[in-house]
């Protein structure tokens, strides 16, 4: 503590005039945080204990709990939360098929470079054109699906997207599909990270390759898959898009609508804004827990290679 | 070689689903999906129209292409008039999904533009809140006693009763949803063409319907159908013409489940699909919808607003002989054959500093003769909308609809009996009207498609999606008393 004083003390006009400079350089990124971060975050915290509808006074219309007591016997919210988990179905499956793809591109095989592309292209594609696309991969009657049944077993296929249960698979393969190609290039990083003696020190020890993917790939990717795994997470408690593109209003019986596409509903096309503000508030809560429960988890799982 | 032919058929197949997506663009809009579907181009920046004097005047609306090029005219020509006092008119045109987001930015800001659109839903919320000026004092009233006697009904408000007490918006528009048959499928099958002073019943209905529902190319799947509904805009007037109403009077109560005319009017509606089959199935209606299907000549009668009548008249978009006609009427009602209204209106913001000149902008917009001469499609050729000024719309615009100076279809009458009322046409505003949001109604329409299935009995329907949307209604009453203190 002296020494630091004595190193205040001695600063000069010139290192004062920096030392300003400094701080204003500090202050940006956090007049930006504090003007776009933590006002509308404590904004929607007070709006969600409102009943605010965009037109109507805040302060006039708190309201306490009741949005929060409201959601909890709210069978659309329920309805749309469990949907958005039943979709989750998809990471595990997109990060199996990401792996394996990326194990297959990890070899020297002609044409790699060209199927990392395509295999890379949804993920750089507008999420909405994609989802328009998909609208007729699945369509009734002429879609790539349906087509595809037809001429195998001659019968008419499904109603992809008007079908309560149906719609849920279809937009699962639609997630899978558009998340591959993430997936694939960080455990292909993932695995391009793994020396290579590791593999042949096993050889010698006579391990197939069943033992070497289970022993050494999968431990040593581990980072890489929890690192999707919570991104995956936080990514798909935030789907929006392709339910609102893909499905007229939620789909029958709301069956496709996700945590947000409800929120969207209830704040912008039914003008409650405070009860949106209060979902989203419960939603920010909720993936809290989920990715600090996968935080405290990952010492079971993830190995590093140090 | 063989995996060859499996890319084969994958690349195939790629370009079967790329050729879909391209004719895709075109079919995912329904028939009256909003009042101004079409508005899909891009937000431009605000035109600057500028004169010599010291005001300024700031407009927000969402409009049609069409419509843009007609009121961007008047907003040049009234600046013209007053250049003397106006320095420039920022006259904003963005779409109608975007509109509602700027004008809740607007006033979360508190800077609200001068001249902008209000809704007859949305007139009480405006008014309480204090955000619109009441026109009586700066709208003569020669110009407002030529307006449709359903505006004032739609935006006289005195802070308890809609329909009453001081007007606060011009119309943009007056519009009807009407119904429509093809007649080149009538000639066909050899059938009589609808009587426009005599709405079909129910029964006459469903026998003609029948009569234009087959298979036409004989691969022993129908492909024409006698009528196709969109349910969020084509299922009241089913009811309304049988006397049923979703609400009760003063829109407190869902009544779909007790509303014995409601449930013998929703029982045809499905049986339309689900027992007679004359309409396309829920799958098909998923796979192509039925305004794509009507463009295409499959189906026989189809819904028609007034917005859609340019387009059914262009031979590049609907090239078949077609005419306007009424809503089947059903045997519980009144015996008239009753739609829905809509319409827009321009108010005058309380923040804006030039109240007189705002007004008599909007009044310009909203009733000047050459600009809905242009609407309406007698200088344009392209009929948008009803005239506002009714004095005209009656004499001038009939004469030009029957001299085919304006296209149209040769039965206007039918508009005129929805929007002006008779003893077989009526024409009311949707209840959602009159709520604050439209969830109630909203939760009705998610599960229809199971009832138009057959997996669920109408009366089961309704008895079960009924305390749902009661809820959403109370909801609905709440906010609309918290959004209006």
């Amino acid at each position: 503590m002296g020494r630091k004083k004595r190193v205040k003390e001695k600063m000069s006009a010139m290192a004062k005039r920096e030392e300003r400079w400094a701080w204003l350089f500090i202050a940006a990124p956090f007049i930006g945080f504090l003007i776009f971060m933590a006002y509308p975050i404590c904004f929607a915290l007070f709006a969600s204990m409102t009943k605010w509808t965009g037109m109507n006074a805040l302060a006039d219309n708190f309201c306490g709990f009741e949005n929060y007591i409201a959601i909890f016997t709210d069978e659309k919210f329920w309805k749309s939360l469990g949907t958005t988990i039943i979709y989750m179905i998809g990471i595990p499956i997109g990060m199996i098929l990401g792996l394996l793809l990326a194990m297959g591109m990890n070899r020297k095989i002609p044409g790699v470079r060209v199927l990392r592309t395509m295999y890379y292209v949804p993920v750089v594609s507008s999420l909405v054109a994609v989802s328009i696309l998909w609208m007729w991969v699945y369509n009734y009657d002429y879609g790539l699906f349906n087509s595809i049944i037809k001429a195998v077993t001659g019968l008419h296929g499904p109603n992809w997207l008007g079908d309560e249960i149906l719609v849920k698979v279809a937009m699962i393969i639609f997630m899978t599909w558009k998340g591959l190609g993430t997936s694939i290039i960080l455990y292909l990083a993932g695995l391009q990270n793994i020396p290579r003696d590791y593999y042949e020190a096993a050889a010698i020890d006579g391990a197939n390759g069943w033992e070497k993917f289970k022993n050494i790939t999968l431990p040593l990717v581990s980072p890489v898959s929890f690192y999707i795994l919570i991104t995956s997470l936080i990514g798909g408690f935030q789907v929006f898009v392709e339910v609102q593109v893909m499905t007229t209003s939620g789909g029958t019986n709301y069956s496709a609508a996700t945590i947000v596409y409800y929120l969207y509903d209830k704040a912008f096309s039914n003008g409650q804004l405070g009860y949106g503000c209060a979902i989203a508030v419960l939603l920010a809560i909720i993936i809290f827990i989920i990715t600090a429960i996968n935080f405290v988890g990952q010492d079971k799982w993830v190995k590093t290679m140090d | 070689m063989k995996k060859k032919k499996i890319l084969a058929l994958f690349l195939s197949a790629a370009m079967v689903t790329s050729v879909l997506t391209g004719c895709g663009v075109q079919t995912t809009e329904e028939a009256g999906e909003t009042e101004e579907t079409t508005a899909v181009e891009e937000t431009t920046e605000p035109a600057e129209i500028a004169g010599e004097g010291t005001e300024t005047i700031d407009v927000l609306i969402y409009a049609q292409e069409h419509e843009k090029v007609v009121y961007e005219d008047l907003v040049a020509k009234f600046t013209e008039e007053h250049k003397d006092t106006i320095k420039e008119v920022n006259f904003e045109v963005t779409t109608q999904e975007e509109y509602a987001t700027k004008m809740m930015a607007a006033i979360t800001a508190n800077d609200l533009p001068d001249i902008f659109y209000v809704g007859p839903e949305a007139v009480r919320s405006y008014v309480d809140n204090g955000y619109v000026l009441p026109l009586d004092d700066l709208v003569d009233a020669e110009a407002v006693d030529n307006l449709w006697p359903a505006i004032s009904s739609a935006y006289k408000y005195d802070g308890s009763t809609i329909g009453q007490g001081s007007l606060y918006c011009l119309p943009k528009d007056l519009s009807c949803f009407a119904f429509a048959y093809n007649k080149d499928l009538f000639d066909e099958a050899g059938l009589e063409y609808p009587d426009p002073e005599n709405p079909y019943t129910y029964d006459e209905f469903i026998e003609v319907c029948k009569a234009l529902t087959k298979d036409t190319d004989g691969d022993g799947e129908i492909d024409q159908w006698g009528v196709a509904n969109a349910n969020a805009f084509g299922f009241t007037p089913y009811v309304y013409s049988n006397g049923g109403r979703l609400l009760n009077e003063d829109y407190t109560k869902v009544q779909v489940a007790e509303n014995e005319k409601f449930k013998e009017a929703f029982q045809f509606y499905a049986d339309l699909t689900v027992k007679e089959k004359v309409t396309p199935t829920v799958e098909q209606d998923t796979a192509l919808g039925g305004y794509q299907r009507w463009l295409d000549g499959q189906i026989g009668f189809y819904a028609c607003g007034t917005w859609d009548v340019a387009a059914f008249m262009d031979d590049a978009t609907f090239p078949y002989e077609w005419d306007l006609c009424g809503w089947p009427v059903g045997p519980s009602g009144d015996g008239r054959s009753t739609t829905w209204l809509g319409t827009v209106g321009f108010a005058v913001s309380s923040t804006s500093e030039n109240p007189e000149l705002c007004a008599e902008l909007i009044k310009s917009l909203s009733t000047d003769l050459d600009g809905q001469k242009a609407l309406c499609g007698e200088t344009t050729g392209k009929s948008l909308q009803l005239p506002n000024i009714m004095d005209y719309a009656q004499s001038t615009f009939k004469e030009k609809v029957a001299d085919g100076t304006i296209p149209y279809a040769s039965n206007v009458d039918v508009i005129f009996g929805y929007v002006e009322g008779n003893d077989k046409y009526n024409g009311i505003f949707g209840e959602t009207t009159y709520t604050y949001n439209s969830e109630w109604w909203d939760i009705f329409l998610e599960g229809m498609p199971n009832v138009l299935t057959g997996k669920i009995s109408v009366d089961d329907y309704c008895n079960e999606v009924q305390p749902k949307m009661q809820k959403a209604l109370d909801n609905a009453i709440e906010l609309q008393n918290a959004a209006t203190n």
